[in-house]
Protein backbone atom coordinates (compact mmCIF):
# COMPACT_ATOMS: atom_id res chain seq x y z
CA UNK A 1 0.00 0.00 0.00
CA UNK A 2 1.48 3.35 -0.88
CA UNK A 3 1.71 6.31 1.42
CA UNK A 4 -1.30 8.59 1.44
CA UNK A 5 -0.95 12.37 1.58
CA UNK A 6 -1.52 14.05 4.96
CA UNK A 7 -5.19 14.71 5.78
CA UNK A 8 -6.69 17.83 4.27
CA UNK A 9 -9.77 18.66 6.28
CA UNK A 10 -12.30 21.34 5.49
CA UNK A 11 -13.55 23.02 8.65
CA UNK A 12 -17.16 21.93 9.16
CA UNK A 13 -18.72 25.39 9.02
CA UNK A 14 -16.65 26.27 5.95
CA UNK A 15 -17.92 23.23 4.06
CA UNK A 16 -20.21 24.07 1.14
CA UNK A 17 -23.12 22.41 2.96
CA UNK A 18 -22.35 23.37 6.56
CA UNK A 19 -21.74 27.03 5.77
CA UNK A 20 -25.17 27.40 4.14
CA UNK A 21 -27.05 25.38 6.77
CA UNK A 22 -25.49 27.44 9.53
CA UNK A 23 -27.23 30.58 8.33
CA UNK A 24 -30.66 28.96 8.06
CA UNK A 25 -32.89 28.68 11.11
CA UNK A 26 -34.45 25.36 12.08
CA UNK A 27 -33.24 21.98 13.17
CA UNK A 28 -34.15 19.82 16.11
CA UNK A 29 -33.66 21.04 19.65
CA UNK A 30 -34.24 19.42 23.01
CA UNK A 31 -33.09 15.93 22.13
CA UNK A 32 -30.91 13.99 24.53
CA UNK A 33 -29.19 11.16 22.68
CA UNK A 34 -26.59 8.60 23.59
CA UNK A 35 -23.30 7.44 22.14
CA UNK A 36 -23.62 3.66 21.69
CA UNK A 37 -20.38 2.60 19.99
CA UNK A 38 -17.02 4.00 18.90
CA UNK A 39 -15.21 2.39 15.96
CA UNK A 40 -11.97 3.23 14.18
CA UNK A 41 -9.97 1.56 11.40
CA UNK A 42 -6.20 1.93 11.01
CA UNK A 43 -6.34 2.33 7.21
CA UNK A 44 -8.58 2.07 4.16
CA UNK A 45 -10.36 -1.31 3.91
CA UNK A 46 -9.24 -2.44 7.36
CA UNK A 47 -12.00 -3.81 9.50
CA UNK A 48 -13.32 -1.36 12.09
CA UNK A 49 -12.35 -1.99 15.72
CA UNK A 50 -14.49 -1.07 18.73
CA UNK A 51 -13.03 1.26 21.35
CA UNK A 52 -14.09 1.63 24.98
CA UNK A 53 -12.88 5.22 24.84
CA UNK A 54 -11.39 7.43 22.19
CA UNK A 55 -9.43 10.65 22.00
CA UNK A 56 -10.86 13.32 19.69
CA UNK A 57 -8.41 15.95 18.44
CA UNK A 58 -9.82 19.28 17.28
CA UNK A 59 -9.30 19.91 13.58
CA UNK A 60 -8.03 16.42 12.93
CA UNK A 61 -10.04 13.38 14.02
CA UNK A 62 -10.10 10.37 16.32
CA UNK A 63 -6.69 9.07 17.34
CA UNK A 64 -6.12 5.71 15.63
CA UNK A 65 -8.58 6.28 12.81
CA UNK A 66 -7.67 6.30 9.13
CA UNK A 67 -8.95 9.85 8.66
CA UNK A 68 -6.84 11.05 11.59
CA UNK A 69 -3.81 9.42 9.98
CA UNK A 70 -4.65 10.39 6.40
CA UNK A 71 -4.78 6.75 5.27
CA UNK A 72 -8.51 6.56 4.48
CA UNK A 73 -9.97 5.76 1.09
CA UNK A 74 -11.03 9.38 0.65
CA UNK A 75 -8.19 11.04 2.57
CA UNK A 76 -6.68 12.57 -0.58
CA UNK A 77 -9.91 14.51 -1.17
CA UNK A 78 -10.23 17.64 1.00
CA UNK A 79 -13.47 17.27 2.96
CA UNK A 80 -15.04 17.33 6.41
CA UNK A 81 -14.56 13.87 7.87
CA UNK A 82 -12.84 14.24 11.23
CA UNK A 83 -15.63 12.21 12.82
CA UNK A 84 -18.53 10.42 11.15
CA UNK A 85 -21.76 9.44 12.90
CA UNK A 86 -24.72 7.24 12.02
CA UNK A 87 -28.05 6.69 13.73
CA UNK A 88 -28.81 3.31 15.28
CA UNK A 89 -32.38 4.04 14.12
CA UNK A 90 -31.18 3.95 10.47
CA UNK A 91 -29.54 0.58 11.06
CA UNK A 92 -32.73 -0.67 12.70
CA UNK A 93 -34.70 0.45 9.63
CA UNK A 94 -32.35 -1.50 7.34
CA UNK A 95 -32.79 -4.54 9.56
CA UNK A 96 -36.57 -4.40 9.07
CA UNK A 97 -36.28 -3.57 5.34
CA UNK A 98 -38.02 -0.24 5.78
CA UNK A 99 -38.64 1.20 3.21
CA UNK A 100 -38.44 -2.02 1.17
CA UNK A 101 -35.63 -0.90 -1.14
CA UNK A 102 -33.57 -4.02 -0.76
CA UNK A 103 -34.10 -7.74 -1.34
CA UNK A 104 -34.74 -8.29 2.35
CA UNK A 105 -33.60 -7.15 5.77
CA UNK A 106 -29.94 -6.08 5.93
CA UNK A 107 -28.13 -6.46 9.18
CA UNK A 108 -25.45 -3.80 9.39
CA UNK A 109 -23.54 -4.21 12.63
CA UNK A 110 -21.83 -1.23 14.27
CA UNK A 111 -18.46 -2.65 13.18
CA UNK A 112 -19.60 -2.84 9.55
CA UNK A 113 -21.01 0.55 8.56
CA UNK A 114 -17.59 2.26 8.79
CA UNK A 115 -18.84 5.41 10.53
CA UNK A 116 -16.99 6.21 13.76
CA UNK A 117 -19.87 6.77 16.15
CA UNK A 118 -23.14 4.88 16.36
CA UNK A 119 -25.68 7.03 18.20
CA UNK A 120 -29.29 6.70 19.37
CA UNK A 121 -31.81 9.49 19.77
CA UNK A 122 -29.84 12.03 17.74
CA UNK A 123 -31.49 13.56 14.62
CA UNK A 124 -28.29 13.67 12.57
CA UNK A 125 -29.92 14.98 9.39
CA UNK A 126 -30.89 18.12 11.32
CA UNK A 127 -27.40 18.85 12.56
CA UNK A 128 -25.64 20.19 9.45
CA UNK A 129 -24.42 23.67 10.40
CA UNK A 130 -25.12 23.01 14.12
CA UNK A 131 -22.93 22.47 17.15
CA UNK A 132 -23.56 19.63 19.56
CA UNK A 133 -21.72 17.86 22.34
CA UNK A 134 -20.77 14.21 22.80
CA UNK A 135 -19.81 14.06 26.45
CA UNK A 136 -17.27 16.85 26.81
CA UNK A 137 -16.33 16.92 23.13
CA UNK A 138 -17.96 19.52 20.87
CA UNK A 139 -18.67 18.61 17.25
CA UNK A 140 -19.83 20.71 14.30
CA UNK A 141 -22.04 19.17 11.61
CA UNK A 142 -20.36 19.82 8.25
CA UNK A 143 -22.40 17.82 5.76
CA UNK A 144 -24.65 14.83 5.38
CA UNK A 145 -22.79 11.60 4.87
CA UNK A 146 -23.34 9.89 1.54
CA UNK A 147 -23.30 6.13 0.99
CA UNK A 148 -20.55 4.91 -1.30
CA UNK A 149 -20.15 2.00 -3.68
CA UNK A 150 -16.88 1.27 -1.94
CA UNK A 151 -18.81 0.27 1.19
CA UNK A 152 -21.03 -2.04 -0.85
CA UNK A 153 -17.99 -3.74 -2.30
CA UNK A 154 -16.31 -4.13 1.07
CA UNK A 155 -19.39 -5.59 2.68
CA UNK A 156 -20.72 -7.49 -0.30
CA UNK A 157 -24.12 -6.04 0.68
CA UNK A 158 -26.40 -3.79 -1.42
CA UNK A 159 -26.47 -0.91 1.10
CA UNK A 160 -26.06 2.02 -1.29
CA UNK A 161 -29.71 2.82 -1.94
CA UNK A 162 -30.98 1.72 1.50
CA UNK A 163 -28.53 4.10 3.20
CA UNK A 164 -29.34 7.03 0.94
CA UNK A 165 -30.33 10.09 3.04
CA UNK A 166 -29.75 8.26 6.32
CA UNK A 167 -26.07 7.54 5.93
CA UNK A 168 -25.14 9.81 8.84
CA UNK A 169 -23.24 13.03 9.42
CA UNK A 170 -19.68 14.17 8.78
CA UNK A 171 -18.38 16.43 11.52
CA UNK A 172 -15.46 18.56 12.50
CA UNK A 173 -14.18 18.67 16.08
CA UNK A 174 -14.41 22.09 17.71
CA UNK A 175 -13.31 21.01 21.18
CA UNK A 176 -11.43 17.73 21.55
CA UNK A 177 -11.30 15.32 24.47
CA UNK A 178 -12.15 11.78 25.50
CA UNK A 179 -15.46 10.16 24.52
CA UNK A 180 -16.94 6.89 25.76
CA UNK A 181 -20.01 4.81 24.91
CA UNK A 182 -22.83 6.07 27.13
CA UNK A 183 -21.87 9.73 26.69
CA UNK A 184 -24.82 12.10 26.37
CA UNK A 185 -25.34 13.92 23.05
CA UNK A 186 -27.10 17.31 23.09
CA UNK A 187 -27.55 20.32 20.84
CA UNK A 188 -25.51 23.42 21.69
CA UNK A 189 -26.13 26.96 20.57
CA UNK A 190 -24.63 27.89 17.24
CA UNK A 191 -23.32 31.44 17.41
CA UNK B 1 -11.97 -2.57 -9.03
CA UNK B 2 -13.34 -4.37 -6.07
CA UNK B 3 -12.52 -3.35 -2.56
CA UNK B 4 -11.91 -6.08 -0.05
CA UNK B 5 -12.18 -5.93 3.71
CA UNK B 6 -8.98 -6.47 5.66
CA UNK B 7 -9.55 -8.38 8.89
CA UNK B 8 -7.40 -8.98 11.92
CA UNK B 9 -7.54 -12.78 12.18
CA UNK B 10 -6.28 -15.10 14.86
CA UNK B 11 -3.99 -18.02 14.07
CA UNK B 12 -5.60 -21.15 15.50
CA UNK B 13 -3.01 -23.57 14.11
CA UNK B 14 0.38 -23.25 12.43
CA UNK B 15 2.22 -26.47 11.72
CA UNK B 16 4.53 -27.78 9.01
CA UNK B 17 2.96 -29.92 6.28
CA UNK B 18 6.43 -30.50 4.75
CA UNK B 19 9.81 -29.40 6.14
CA UNK B 20 9.52 -25.98 4.46
CA UNK B 21 5.76 -25.48 4.07
CA UNK B 22 3.75 -24.07 6.97
CA UNK B 23 0.02 -24.76 7.07
CA UNK B 24 -1.76 -21.92 8.83
CA UNK B 25 -5.39 -21.88 9.96
CA UNK B 26 -7.10 -18.56 10.76
CA UNK B 27 -10.37 -17.64 12.42
CA UNK B 28 -12.03 -14.34 13.25
CA UNK B 29 -11.72 -13.45 16.93
CA UNK B 30 -15.25 -11.93 17.02
CA UNK B 31 -17.25 -13.23 14.07
CA UNK B 32 -18.40 -16.83 13.70
CA UNK B 33 -18.38 -16.59 9.90
CA UNK B 34 -15.72 -15.32 7.52
CA UNK B 35 -16.53 -13.93 4.05
CA UNK B 36 -17.46 -16.62 1.53
CA UNK B 37 -15.09 -17.97 -1.12
CA UNK B 38 -15.02 -20.38 -4.02
CA UNK B 39 -12.36 -22.97 -4.98
CA UNK B 40 -9.24 -21.34 -6.44
CA UNK B 41 -9.61 -18.14 -4.36
CA UNK B 42 -6.75 -16.45 -2.51
CA UNK B 43 -6.43 -14.03 0.38
CA UNK B 44 -3.91 -11.24 0.88
CA UNK B 45 -1.66 -11.42 3.90
CA UNK B 46 -0.63 -7.90 4.96
CA UNK B 47 2.82 -7.73 6.48
CA UNK B 48 3.67 -5.17 9.16
CA UNK B 49 5.87 -3.25 6.70
CA UNK B 50 2.88 -2.72 4.40
CA UNK B 51 3.81 -5.39 1.86
CA UNK B 52 1.05 -7.67 0.62
CA UNK B 53 1.36 -11.34 -0.28
CA UNK B 54 -1.24 -13.59 -1.88
CA UNK B 55 -1.91 -17.13 -0.67
CA UNK B 56 -4.48 -19.55 -2.08
CA UNK B 57 -7.05 -20.87 0.34
CA UNK B 58 -6.62 -24.62 0.63
CA UNK B 59 -9.31 -25.52 3.14
CA UNK B 60 -12.97 -26.29 2.58
CA UNK B 61 -15.20 -23.42 1.31
CA UNK B 62 -18.10 -24.93 3.28
CA UNK B 63 -16.21 -24.30 6.52
CA UNK B 64 -17.17 -20.64 7.00
CA UNK B 65 -15.37 -20.37 10.33
CA UNK B 66 -11.82 -20.87 9.10
CA UNK B 67 -9.34 -20.01 6.35
CA UNK B 68 -6.41 -22.34 5.70
CA UNK B 69 -3.30 -21.39 3.71
CA UNK B 70 0.00 -23.14 3.07
CA UNK B 71 3.10 -20.95 2.94
CA UNK B 72 6.42 -22.13 1.57
CA UNK B 73 9.56 -20.68 3.06
CA UNK B 74 11.30 -18.95 0.15
CA UNK B 75 14.75 -17.93 1.31
CA UNK B 76 15.32 -16.07 -1.98
CA UNK B 77 11.81 -14.60 -2.09
CA UNK B 78 10.59 -11.09 -1.40
CA UNK B 79 10.48 -11.61 2.38
CA UNK B 80 6.80 -12.42 2.93
CA UNK B 81 7.22 -16.13 3.52
CA UNK B 82 10.15 -15.64 5.91
CA UNK B 83 8.05 -13.22 7.95
CA UNK B 84 5.14 -15.67 7.97
CA UNK B 85 7.30 -18.62 9.06
CA UNK B 86 8.91 -16.58 11.81
CA UNK B 87 5.77 -14.87 13.11
CA UNK B 88 2.63 -16.90 12.47
CA UNK B 89 2.08 -19.03 15.54
CA UNK B 90 -0.99 -20.27 17.40
CA UNK B 91 -2.70 -17.41 19.21
CA UNK B 92 -1.02 -14.74 17.05
CA UNK B 93 -2.84 -12.14 14.94
CA UNK B 94 -2.39 -11.22 11.29
CA UNK B 95 -4.10 -8.91 8.82
CA UNK B 96 -5.82 -10.99 6.17
CA UNK B 97 -8.08 -9.72 3.38
CA UNK B 98 -11.42 -11.10 2.30
CA UNK B 99 -10.91 -13.68 -0.49
CA UNK B 100 -10.86 -13.02 -4.21
CA UNK B 101 -10.87 -15.58 -6.99
CA UNK B 102 -8.72 -14.98 -10.08
CA UNK B 103 -8.41 -18.72 -10.74
CA UNK B 104 -11.93 -20.14 -10.66
CA UNK B 105 -13.03 -23.49 -12.02
CA UNK B 106 -14.50 -23.11 -15.50
CA UNK B 107 -17.81 -24.57 -16.63
CA UNK B 108 -16.67 -27.78 -18.26
CA UNK B 109 -17.05 -31.54 -18.45
CA UNK B 110 -13.41 -32.49 -17.85
CA UNK B 111 -10.66 -30.72 -15.92
CA UNK B 112 -6.91 -31.35 -16.12
CA UNK B 113 -5.05 -29.77 -13.20
CA UNK B 114 -1.25 -29.46 -13.24
CA UNK B 115 0.54 -28.37 -10.07
CA UNK B 116 4.19 -27.98 -9.16
CA UNK B 117 5.29 -27.87 -5.52
CA UNK B 118 3.54 -25.16 -3.52
CA UNK B 119 1.47 -24.43 -6.66
CA UNK B 120 -0.77 -27.24 -5.41
CA UNK B 121 -2.56 -24.92 -2.98
CA UNK B 122 -5.43 -23.64 -5.19
CA UNK B 123 -6.07 -27.17 -6.47
CA UNK B 124 -6.88 -28.65 -3.08
CA UNK B 125 -10.25 -26.91 -2.85
CA UNK B 126 -10.80 -27.25 -6.62
CA UNK B 127 -10.23 -31.01 -6.48
CA UNK B 128 -12.51 -31.30 -3.47
CA UNK B 129 -15.25 -29.44 -5.31
CA UNK B 130 -14.80 -31.48 -8.51
CA UNK B 131 -14.80 -34.74 -6.56
CA UNK B 132 -17.92 -33.72 -4.64
CA UNK B 133 -19.82 -32.94 -7.83
CA UNK B 134 -18.68 -36.16 -9.49
CA UNK B 135 -16.83 -34.25 -12.22
CA UNK B 136 -14.28 -35.89 -14.48
CA UNK B 137 -10.82 -34.63 -13.51
CA UNK B 138 -7.15 -35.52 -13.20
CA UNK B 139 -4.64 -33.81 -10.93
CA UNK B 140 -0.97 -33.99 -11.93
CA UNK B 141 1.22 -33.04 -8.98
CA UNK B 142 4.94 -32.52 -9.54
CA UNK B 143 7.30 -32.45 -6.55
CA UNK B 144 10.77 -33.58 -5.60
CA UNK B 145 9.65 -36.29 -3.19
CA UNK B 146 6.52 -37.34 -1.33
CA UNK B 147 7.97 -35.82 1.86
CA UNK B 148 8.31 -32.47 0.07
CA UNK B 149 4.85 -32.55 -1.56
CA UNK B 150 2.63 -30.20 0.46
CA UNK B 151 -0.84 -31.33 1.60
CA UNK B 152 -0.32 -34.77 0.06
CA UNK B 153 -2.41 -36.71 2.57
CA UNK B 154 -5.43 -34.47 2.06
CA UNK B 155 -5.07 -34.74 -1.73
CA UNK B 156 -4.85 -38.51 -1.66
CA UNK B 157 -8.01 -38.67 0.40
CA UNK B 158 -9.88 -36.32 -1.94
CA UNK B 159 -8.61 -37.53 -5.31
CA UNK B 160 -7.90 -41.23 -4.93
CA UNK B 161 -6.58 -42.57 -8.23
CA UNK B 162 -7.28 -39.27 -9.98
CA UNK B 163 -4.08 -38.00 -8.34
CA UNK B 164 -0.97 -38.55 -10.47
CA UNK B 165 2.18 -37.93 -8.53
CA UNK B 166 5.33 -37.00 -10.46
CA UNK B 167 8.33 -37.19 -8.12
CA UNK B 168 11.54 -36.04 -9.75
CA UNK B 169 13.60 -37.59 -6.92
CA UNK B 170 12.31 -40.97 -8.07
CA UNK B 171 13.00 -40.16 -11.70
CA UNK B 172 9.34 -39.63 -12.61
CA UNK B 173 8.75 -36.32 -14.36
CA UNK B 174 5.56 -35.11 -15.98
CA UNK B 175 5.70 -35.17 -19.77
CA UNK B 176 3.48 -32.26 -20.88
CA UNK B 177 2.50 -34.37 -23.90
CA UNK B 178 0.34 -36.35 -21.45
CA UNK B 179 -2.02 -33.39 -21.33
CA UNK B 180 -3.16 -34.34 -24.78
CA UNK B 181 -5.05 -32.40 -27.42
CA UNK B 182 -7.95 -30.07 -26.63
CA UNK B 183 -11.46 -31.49 -26.50
CA UNK B 184 -14.83 -29.78 -26.19
CA UNK B 185 -15.62 -29.04 -22.55
CA UNK B 186 -12.09 -29.86 -21.35
CA UNK B 187 -10.23 -27.22 -19.34
CA UNK B 188 -6.56 -27.14 -18.45
CA UNK B 189 -5.20 -25.44 -15.33
CA UNK B 190 -1.61 -24.97 -14.20
CA UNK B 191 -0.02 -23.44 -11.13
CA UNK B 192 3.56 -23.73 -9.97
CA UNK B 193 7.11 -22.72 -10.85
CA UNK B 194 7.56 -20.57 -13.96
CA UNK B 195 9.33 -23.43 -15.77
CA UNK B 196 6.43 -25.80 -15.28
CA UNK B 197 3.64 -23.38 -16.22
CA UNK B 198 5.64 -22.22 -19.24
CA UNK B 199 6.04 -25.85 -20.37
CA UNK B 200 2.30 -26.46 -19.93
CA UNK B 201 1.42 -23.26 -21.78
CA UNK B 202 3.84 -24.08 -24.62
CA UNK B 203 2.41 -27.57 -24.98
CA UNK B 204 -1.15 -26.26 -24.95
CA UNK B 205 -0.27 -23.67 -27.60
CA UNK B 206 1.42 -26.29 -29.75
CA UNK B 207 -1.57 -28.62 -29.46
CA UNK B 208 -4.02 -25.88 -30.36
CA UNK B 209 -5.81 -25.35 -27.03
CA UNK B 210 -8.09 -22.29 -27.07
CA UNK B 211 -6.78 -19.54 -24.72
CA UNK B 212 -10.07 -19.49 -22.79
CA UNK B 213 -9.71 -23.18 -21.96
CA UNK B 214 -6.22 -22.80 -20.47
CA UNK B 215 -6.01 -21.26 -16.99
CA UNK B 216 -2.63 -20.34 -15.55
CA UNK B 217 -2.12 -18.99 -12.03
CA UNK B 218 1.14 -17.12 -11.61
CA UNK B 219 2.46 -16.18 -8.20
CA UNK B 220 5.20 -13.83 -9.35
CA UNK B 221 5.10 -10.99 -11.82
CA UNK B 222 7.43 -11.55 -14.73
CA UNK B 223 9.63 -8.53 -15.14
CA UNK B 224 10.69 -7.57 -18.58
CA UNK B 225 14.20 -6.18 -18.20
CA UNK B 226 14.00 -4.53 -21.60
CA UNK B 227 10.84 -2.55 -20.96
CA UNK B 228 11.45 1.21 -20.81
CA UNK B 229 8.49 3.15 -19.41
CA UNK B 230 7.56 6.32 -21.30
CA UNK B 231 5.58 9.30 -20.00
CA UNK B 232 1.93 9.64 -21.07
CA UNK B 233 -1.24 11.62 -20.32
CA UNK B 234 -4.33 10.18 -18.70
CA UNK B 235 -7.62 12.00 -19.30
CA UNK B 236 -10.38 11.44 -16.72
CA UNK B 237 -13.63 10.85 -18.60
CA UNK B 238 -15.94 12.24 -15.90
CA UNK B 239 -14.13 15.51 -15.25
CA UNK B 240 -12.01 16.13 -18.34
CA UNK B 241 -8.92 16.52 -16.15
CA UNK B 242 -5.67 15.52 -17.82
CA UNK B 243 -3.04 13.97 -15.55
CA UNK B 244 0.54 13.62 -16.67
CA UNK B 245 2.21 10.31 -15.77
CA UNK B 246 6.01 10.69 -15.82
CA UNK B 247 8.17 7.75 -16.89
CA UNK B 248 9.22 7.00 -13.33
CA UNK B 249 5.71 7.00 -11.79
CA UNK B 250 2.87 4.52 -12.10
CA UNK B 251 -0.58 5.55 -13.29
CA UNK B 252 -1.91 4.31 -9.95
CA UNK B 253 0.38 6.67 -8.00
CA UNK B 254 -0.59 9.65 -10.14
CA UNK B 255 -4.31 8.88 -9.76
CA UNK B 256 -3.98 8.68 -5.98
CA UNK B 257 -1.99 11.87 -5.79
CA UNK B 258 -4.78 13.66 -7.64
CA UNK B 259 -7.53 12.49 -5.36
CA UNK B 260 -8.83 9.46 -7.27
CA UNK B 261 -9.05 6.69 -4.70
CA UNK B 262 -8.16 3.44 -6.45
CA UNK B 263 -7.91 0.40 -4.20
CA UNK B 264 -4.79 -1.67 -4.75
CA UNK B 265 -3.06 -4.62 -3.22
CA UNK B 266 -0.06 -6.34 -4.81
CA UNK B 267 0.93 -3.39 -7.05
CA UNK B 268 2.87 -5.80 -9.26
CA UNK B 269 0.07 -6.69 -11.66
CA UNK B 270 -0.96 -10.06 -10.28
CA UNK B 271 -3.88 -9.55 -7.91
CA UNK B 272 -6.36 -7.56 -10.01
CA UNK B 273 -7.48 -5.17 -7.26
CA UNK B 274 -6.80 -1.88 -9.05
CA UNK B 275 -8.61 -2.81 -12.28
CA UNK B 276 -10.24 0.13 -14.04
CA UNK B 277 -11.81 0.87 -17.39
CA UNK B 278 -10.46 2.94 -20.25
CA UNK B 279 -12.03 4.26 -23.44
CA UNK B 280 -9.48 5.26 -25.96
CA UNK B 281 -5.75 5.14 -26.25
CA UNK B 282 -3.26 2.35 -26.73
CA UNK B 283 -2.66 0.61 -23.44
CA UNK B 284 0.52 -1.31 -22.76
CA UNK B 285 -0.74 -4.16 -20.60
CA UNK B 286 1.96 -5.41 -18.25
CA UNK B 287 -0.15 -7.29 -15.71
CA UNK B 288 -0.87 -11.00 -15.27
CA UNK B 289 -4.38 -10.59 -13.95
CA UNK B 290 -6.59 -9.48 -16.86
CA UNK B 291 -7.73 -12.09 -19.36
CA UNK B 292 -7.13 -11.21 -22.99
CA UNK B 293 -10.82 -10.64 -23.66
CA UNK B 294 -11.00 -7.80 -21.10
CA UNK B 295 -7.90 -5.96 -22.22
CA UNK B 296 -9.66 -3.91 -24.87
CA UNK B 297 -11.37 -1.75 -22.23
CA UNK B 298 -9.95 -2.68 -18.81
CA UNK B 299 -6.48 -2.19 -17.38
CA UNK B 300 -4.39 -2.46 -14.20
CA UNK B 301 -2.99 1.01 -13.44
CA UNK B 302 -0.38 -0.35 -11.01
CA UNK B 303 1.85 -1.69 -13.80
CA UNK B 304 0.14 -0.95 -17.12
CA UNK B 305 0.73 2.23 -19.07
CA UNK B 306 -0.29 3.88 -22.32
CA UNK B 307 1.30 5.07 -25.51
CA UNK B 308 1.11 8.90 -25.48
CA UNK B 309 -2.41 9.22 -24.02
CA UNK B 310 -5.55 7.42 -22.89
CA UNK B 311 -8.96 8.22 -21.42
CA UNK B 312 -9.88 6.52 -18.14
CA UNK B 313 -13.45 5.62 -17.20
CA UNK B 314 -13.24 7.36 -13.85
Amino acid sequence: MSEMPAPRMIEAFEHAAGSVARGVPGGAAGFRGELLHIHVAPAASYEMEALAEAECVAGRGIVGDRYFDGTGTYSPKPDTREVTLIEQEALDALARNDPPLQGGPIRLDPADHRRNLTVRGVPLNHLVGRRFRVGAVILRGGRLNFPCKYLEELLGLPVYLPLYNRSGLNCGIEVGGIIRPGDVIELLETP
Amino acid sequence: MTARLIMKLEVVAAEPTTPDVLRVVFRHPQRPELPEWTPGAHVDLRLPDGKVRQYSLCGDPADRARYTVAIKREAGGRGGSLWAHANLAEGGLAHVSAPRNNFPLAEGTRHILVAGGIGITPFVSMARSLAASGADFALHFCARSAAEAPLLDALRAVCGDRLHLWLSGEGRRLDPALIGPPAPGTHLYACGPQRLVDAVQARADADGWAPDHVHIERFAATLDENYKPEPFDARIASTGEVLHVPADRSLLEVLRENGFPVASSCEIGTCGTCECGYRNGTVIHRDHALPLAKRQDRMMPCVSRARVALTLDL
